[in-house]
């Protein structure tokens, strides 16, 4: 899969800083198309009425976790194909391997550097 | 065992008078007057205030003591000063805590509008890029300021927490009560919420895996993965 910056991305936070934070970041490196949801639910209404290249999620959120909405869009056969990359600051071990066994293609540990979440956007796509 | 052994006497002294009682009028034909009923009465009522005067002592005692145990924890509560920590001292940190919210993401606004605005500046004309670098600049350094105001709010909040663990250790320590005699927990919603969603929050140094860590048990094999599980 190649990494295409015109690619629509679905940032999803419950923190309107957290997703300015991500913005931010992503248009310094080059993507233009920016969407964003504040939970899991709201996310996965949005995936279902367009189709999202990557989606970057926290964790912790209500009404529905990053790690719900994770093996929800796994679990959806429309959605199952979609770059997942959790952004959190949930950094037990068991975390990990739960999102790693649900299907995350990469997880970056909050905080993190521009560094960071360009090098593991980059990794998502040279898989 | 003393209890037991003062009725077995009592017992038996009070039989012996009410047989001596009978054996004196067993030739009155089943008659029975006003008289031999108090009289009856008295010989029961002696036996029984032979057995309370021995007990009375006892049984005050153990009503003082008890009375001194309520008093004491009476006083032990008053010391908590529960009403003050739920009507003043709790609330008080979390307006404590929500002011630092506030300030924070104020701070935090002010800041990233000034980022953007200087990522999003023209560059062309280089002396207003500078004024507005140079303006943006201060901005940044007047919104940080933030910093000593919550650093002086979250010392309030700690000193409320010292306060509430000070009180309520010495209530657990004058109450005299094991540490093992804690209730079992009942899990609630939200805890159950918590464990099911795997939700630890944020980590301090040193606690929970570094970016490192989890880069390399994601691209080391599963095995790596699932060695952890052994």
């Amino acid at each position: 899969m190649a990494l295409d910056l015109q690619m629509p991305v679905l940032v999803v936070d419950d923190y309107k800083t957290m997703i300015r934070i991500i913005r931010n970041l992503l248009k310094q490196l080059g993507f233009e198309d920016i969407d964003d949801a504040a939970d899991g639910t709201e996310a996965l209404e949005k995936m279902k009425q367009r189709r999202y290249g990557l989606v970057i999620s926290d964790w912790n959120m209500e009404p529905m976790t990053g790690y719900e909405l994770l093996k929800q869009v796994r679990s959806d056969s429309g959605l199952s194909k979609t770059p997942f990359i959790m952004v959190t600051a949930e950094s037990k071990t068991e975390n990990v391997i739960a999102a790693k066994k649900a299907g995350v293609n990469n997880y970056i540990v909050k905080p993190f550097n521009a560094q960071t979440l360009k090098g593991k956007i980059e990794a998502v796509f040279s898989e | 065992m003393r209890g037991v052994n003062l009725m077995a006497n009592i017992k038996q002294e009070n039989v012996a008078r009410v047989i001596d009682f009978l054996e004196q009028n067993k030739n009155r034909d089943g008659e029975v007057s006003l008289t031999d009923v108090m009289h009856l009465a008295e010989v029961m009522s002696g036996s029984m205030h032979d057995f309370l005067s021995t007990v009375q002592p006892t049984v005050t005692e153990e009503l003082k003591l008890i009375a001194k145990e309520i008093t004491r924890m009476k006083e032990e509560i008053c010391q908590l000063r529960a009403n003050d920590m739920t009507g003043n001292k709790i609330p008080d940190a979390g307006r404590e805590l929500d002011a630092i919210v506030e300030a924070t993401e104020e701070a935090t606004n002010t800041i990233m509008e000034a980022a953007e605005d200087i990522m999003g500046a023209d560059t062309s004309d280089t002396e207003a890029y500078q004024e507005l670098v140079s303006n943006k600049m201060i901005s940044i350094f007047e919104a940080c300021t933030f910093q000593d105001i919550t650093g002086q709010r979250i010392s309030k909040v700690v000193t409320t927490l010292n306060y509430i663990d000070e009180r309520v250790s010495s209530f657990i320590e004058h109450l005299r009560i094991p540490e093992d005699l804690d209730a079992e927990l009942q899990e609630s919603d939200e805890e159950r919420r918590k464990r099911e969603l795997i939700l630890h929050g944020p980590q301090h140094d040193g606690e929970g895996v570094s970016q490192d860590d989890i880069d390399s048990m994601l691209m080391g094999a599963q095995a790596d993965i699932d060695k952890l599980f052994d």
